[in-house]
């Protein structure tokens, strides 16, 4: 056996898990989808396309996606403003605090989600930090709604997704070099021209990278939109999670999902091919 | 007043000294190299000038004006950086315009500038290649006329031969010298190559833990090093051991010679090794003539010329000798000779 062969050996045990935890279940999935629920609300097997009828010519799918997607590109946005100067600011610091740092950059990656959402509870709720601030310092006279509604869920994603896209931006900053900063101001460029001429293009491959992973991790967050939205926000997620539990309705929770993976595999193609044009 | 002065600059970092006291007047259409070893503060005296570091002391201008409080970017200063720092997202010509377009020049004279700027550097037809699709010598190039074609006030080359193989870096440093030349433009060349900076320099600044140990012509250098740091460091040199004897003459292998000593202490002569001639033991010397005796211990063919390391009573030493000298048997005793004008006493440096 060749070195190469026996190195491909290597794939096997990850090759296995991906095949048990992954693509069998998709393919139930996928099997799922064509069944449908009978009028007692019984599963009856089935090769028909009849839920996914139905799903599609349900008006809320539509909003379902929009509120989705929209949230998604809020909360990516966010999550983006305020993780690339601090992730800039990683790169470059020769600061020995550069470790200790970074891994409270990350640290909320750590805590349970469910814990991460209670704690957003305690600041954001109406008698929370923010809103007691606020009224104390005369600013409001009623607390202002910042949880169980589109702001709090905006707000805890974006926390949420955070750790994952400066980590994401740590590793697409390879082509960023001080030097090239340095020749820029020794032509004429001033600090501010330097950030728009030379490091933000060379930053762009590693914000494409971040904003994809952070716009994939919003799409499929559940915890966040089911706690902090307070029944009063309705994404793909919390609607799949709804279909397969309270209406135990498998074949439309299934539809759903796959629905939903390849609005992502498409989004995801679409990022991937914008990275590679930038990095051109 | 000097066209460019720099005016006891010191930079430090942290407890370390990296620039001790850095006094420098240029001359405009002047090259003066600065030339030492690493760590010696020749690349912080550039970056300072540039204002990409900022010195804790000391004072820099040029045509009289102060620059020691200018943000880097309005120094006009042509920079031209070790590692060439193209920037890989904009094409040769994109490059090449930077610093025109930071200056808001019209379209059309960016356009013939950087034209010009790439036929200067012989690139012509090259603009749309981006920096990694061309070879070390052609990223060299572009980086040069891009520092230039901003008509800079002073240019500053940072080890820019470094990164090329030997051929090339022949080749560019000539090239550099006569564009350099040519431009009449006042140019700041730091080397820790001596070659490079003997050939493209009108003067050399030789740097020494943060100080300029001389500063002087090639010629100035090599032959009248003003230190014992400057003989070791340019070129290259014997350091024979003196002692002194009890008439208070200088010996050298023991034997005493018409050397100058001195005041007190202990030191060293250094001798070049091109200077030195070996010569039969019984040959005549006249009064002026240092002359010690030992036995060849090698005899190299080094091309252009024979390495002979000669053993005396002291230890050892290096001879050149033209090639093409009647061969010389290993073993043989013989003398070596030399002016005693051409014997330079340094003062023994504590280890």
């Amino acid at each position: 056996m060749s070195a190469t062969r026996r190195l491909r050996l290597l794939l096997v045990p990850a090759g296995l898990f991906v095949l048990a935890i992954y693509a069998w279940p998709t393919l139930l999935l996928l099997r799922n989808a064509f069944n449908e629920v009978g009028p007692t609300g019984a599963l009856v097997a089935a090769w028909s396309l009849k839920t996914a009828a139905d799903t599609f010519a349900d008006g809320f799918t539509f909003e379902l996606t929009w509120n989705s997607i929209w949230l998604s590109l809020v909360a990516t946005a966010i999550a983006l403003a305020l993780a690339y100067p601090l992730s800039l600011f990683l790169f470059r610091t020769t600061s020995r605090w550069r470790g200790v740092l970074a891994v409270i950059a990350i640290l909320p990656m750590l805590i349970s989600g469910v814990v991460r959402v209670f704690g957003w509870l305690a600041i954001l709720g109406d008698r929370g930090l923010v809103n007691g601030l606020l009224q104390w310092l005369g600013l409001i006279s009623a607390p202002l709604k910042l949880v169980f509604n589109w702001t709090g869920v905006t707000i805890g994603l974006a926390e949420s997704i955070m750790p994952y896209m400066i980590l994401a931006l740590l590793a697409g900053f390879g082509q960023l070099d001080r030097t090239l900063e340095e020749a820029s101001r020794s032509l004429g460029a001033s600090p501010f021209r330097t950030f728009l001429r030379v490091t933000l293009p060379l930053s762009l491959p590693a914000i494409v990278l971040a904003a994809g992973l952070g716009f994939v991790l919003s799409m499929s967050a559940y915890i966040t939109p089911k706690l902090l939205g307070g029944g009063r926000v309705f994404v793909l997620a919390t609607e799949i999670f709804e279909q397969a539990t309270t209406n135990t309705n498998w074949p439309a929770a299934a539809v759903l999902a796959l629905y939903t993976l390849v609005l992502l595999l498409v989004l995801l193609a679409f990022s991937n091919l914008l990275a590679r044009r930038l990095r051109r | 007043m000097s066209y460019l002065e720099l005016a006891g600059l010191q930079k430090r970092y942290g407890a370390s000294v990296a620039v001790d006291d850095v006094s420098l007047a240029v001359e405009k259409g002047e090259a003066v190299a600065l030339l030492g070893p690493s760590g010696c503060g020749k690349t912080t005296t550039l970056r300072m000038l540039a204002g990409l570091v900022e010195p804790d002391r000391g004072a820099i201008r040029v045509d009289g004006i102060a620059m020691t409080n200018l943000p880097a970017h309005k120094r006009n200063m042509g920079y031209v950086f070790q590692s060439y720092a193209l920037f890989p997202h904009l094409s040769v010509a994109g490059n090449v315009a930077f610093g025109l377009e930071e200056r808001r020049r019209p379209k059309a004279e960016i356009a013939r500038q950087v034209e010009d700027a790439l036929a200067l550097v012989r690139l012509a037809g090259l603009d749309q290649r981006r920096p990694r699709e061309l070879s070390g010598g052609q990223q060299q190039r572009v980086a040069l006329a891009r520092a230039l074609v901003i008509h800079p006030s002073v240019l500053l080359l940072d080890e820019s031969l470094s990164n090329l193989d030997a051929k090339l870096r022949d080749a560019m440093r000539h090239e550099i010298r006569s564009i350099q030349r040519s431009l009449g433009i006042t140019t700041l060349f730091v080397t820790h190559d001596q070659v490079e900076a003997l050939t493209m320099c009108d003067r050399i600044a030789v740097m020494h833990r943060g100080r300029i140990a001389q500063i002087g012509t090639a010629e100035d250098i090599y032959e009248r090093p003003a230190t014992r740091f400057v003989a070791e460091f340019v070129g290259r040199a014997n350091a024979l051991p003196a002692t002194r004897g009890p008439d208070g003459k200088v010996l050298l292998w023991n034997e005493p010679q018409p050397v100058t000593a001195p005041a007190s202490g202990e030191f060293d002569v250094f001798v070049r090794p091109q200077r030195m001639r070996i010569v039969p033991l019984s040959e005549a010397v006249g009064a002026e003539t240092v002359r010690v005796s030992g036995r060849i211990l090698r005899s190299v063919f080094v091309g252009d010329h024979v390495e002979v390391l000669v053993e005396g009573a002291g230890g050892q030493l290096t001879v050149e000798m033209p090639s093409g000298s009647p061969a010389l048997a290993e073993g043989a005793e013989v003398a070596v000779i030399w002016r005693a004008q051409d014997s330079l006493p340094f003062p023994r440096e504590a280890p």
